[in-house]
């Protein structure tokens, strides 16, 4: 099966680089996958969950923001955080998502701080939900 | 006198040899952080480069014209500083500092520094600071830059603020670091050379939901991702610079204890001569 060059980059680490068969992650529209010899591409990613399929067998991971480019046949995810589901400390992340939503509570609609308490939110949801699949 | 010289040397040695110690206990602090920043170095720089990469790339498709690339007439200019939080670190500071200063001279410039060095330095001269953020190089993550990028652009979309530029000191070996400046806003292709490379693929690439939004979405993500490999970059840089810095001056308080010493044993064999010139001077004048 035809396979394409993939990376998954984070400011940290390089999270991922290798031949899949296929990826699929939520941009800001919606959930998109790649497959070799996808047309050249970019868009900035949501948050949610990309998985990686790599000799048949599909990895999943959460992500938050960032973008996807393709380019000559080849992926690059740049990702704020990224990953993997079976590493997300569940614990941790229902904490994060207790914190968030007390912040939620406790800030005003339309503070900045209330913006960033519903993006804590969402990326703790995030992971508790690929976590759990 | 002779006794007193000698003493004056031996305080001498003991007090080069204290300030050897700390040379040295600095040196050793250094190296091993120097290991810890520039592993970081490596694991960032994948990242940053693939963002400069996409970045130009989107630059080059986008003809129309945005907020964020346009040229205004540039009255203010902002300077993100980055210097270390602390001194003892061979050139690193000055040299960053004087490029900063003498890319602001013909420039109305207002500064926001990183790191203590820059901010005291900034402080004390007539620059307009407009937030100081010391001691986070260390243990920065990409998520403490965000703050600062979304203040930067929200200066930069209002209109008080013209142009954005970037002093740091690159990190290009352990024994070479080099300062420099960059321009982050408005936004520009990486060179001319790369245009030509890529010149037959324009306009190929599908954006998704359209060539603005991801325009919009790119450049904040962009300048917290060169101001973040900026500051690591930054903090390797300081750290080596400052083991280089302790290695010389560790050296260097090495070899002056081996002249004290050389001195000393002088004087100590000039004593003991002199004491038994006299004492044989005096026998034999009793003796005579």
């Amino acid at each position: 099966m035809a396979t394409f060059h993939l990376r998954v980059l984070t400011a940290e680490k390089k999270f991922f680089e290798g031949d899949v068969d296929r990826c699929v992650v939520r941009t800001m529209t919606g959930d998109v996958g790649i497959l070799p010899n996808h047309v050249a591409y970019l868009a900035p990613l949501g948050v949610g969950g990309l998985s990686i399929t790599q000799n048949g067998k599909a990895r999943l991971a959460a992500v938050a923001n960032g973008f996807i480019e393709v380019s000559d046949g080849q992926a690059t995810i740049i990702a704020h955080t990224c990953e993997w589901a079976d590493e997300i400390d569940l614990n941790r992340a229902e904490q994060a998502k207790k914190r968030a939503e007390a912040q939620v509570q406790s800030s005003k609609a339309g503070d900045t701080e209330f913006a960033h308490a519903q993006i804590k939110l969402k990326k703790a949801m995030n992971r508790i939900r690929s976590a759990q699949k | 006198m002779a006794s007193g010289n000698m003493k004056d040397i031996k305080r001498r040695i003991r007090s080069v040899e204290s300030t050897m110690q700390i040379t040295k206990a600095m040196e050793l602090v250094a190296s091993s952080k120097l290991r810890r920043a520039k592993e970081r170095v490596e694991q960032a720089r994948p990242y940053f480069y693939a963002l400069q990469d996409t970045v130009s790339r989107v630059l080059r498709e986008n003809r129309f014209s945005s907020v964020y690339t346009e040229q205004r007439t540039v009255k203010k200019s902002l300077f993100v500083v980055i210097a270390g939080d602390r001194g003892l670190a061979g050139g690193y500071n000055a040299g960053v500092l004087k490029l900063a200063t003498a890319e602001m001279a013909d420039k109305q410039a207002v500064v926001v520094t990183i790191g203590k060095k820059a901010q005291e330095y900034f402080g004390k001269r007539d620059y307009e600071v407009l937030a100081d953020h010391p001691g986070v190089a260390e243990s920065m993550t990409i998520s403490d830059i965000q703050p600062i990028t979304a203040d930067l652009l929200a200066r930069f979309r209002a209109g008080e603020i013209d142009e954005i530029y970037l002093c740091y000191t690159a990190f290009v070996s352990p024994m070479t670091q080099e300062p420099r400046v960059v321009r982050l806003l408005p936004a520009a292709p990486a060179s001319a050379d790369d245009r030509k490379a890529t010149d037959k693929k324009q306009g190929l690439v599908e954006c998704d939901p359209s060539p603005e939004t991801v325009l919009h979405a790119i450049i904040p993500e962009y300048l917290s991702g060169t101001i973040y490999g900026a500051v690591v970059e930054s903090y390797a840089s300081e750290q080596s610079a400052r083991r280089m810095a302790m290695e010389s001056a560790s050296d260097n308080a090495s070899e002056m204890i081996e002249n004290l010493n050389l001195s000393y044993n002088r004087a100590r064999q000039a004593a003991i001569t002199q004491e038994i010139t006299e004492i044989v001077a005096g026998s034999g004048a009793v003796g005579g």
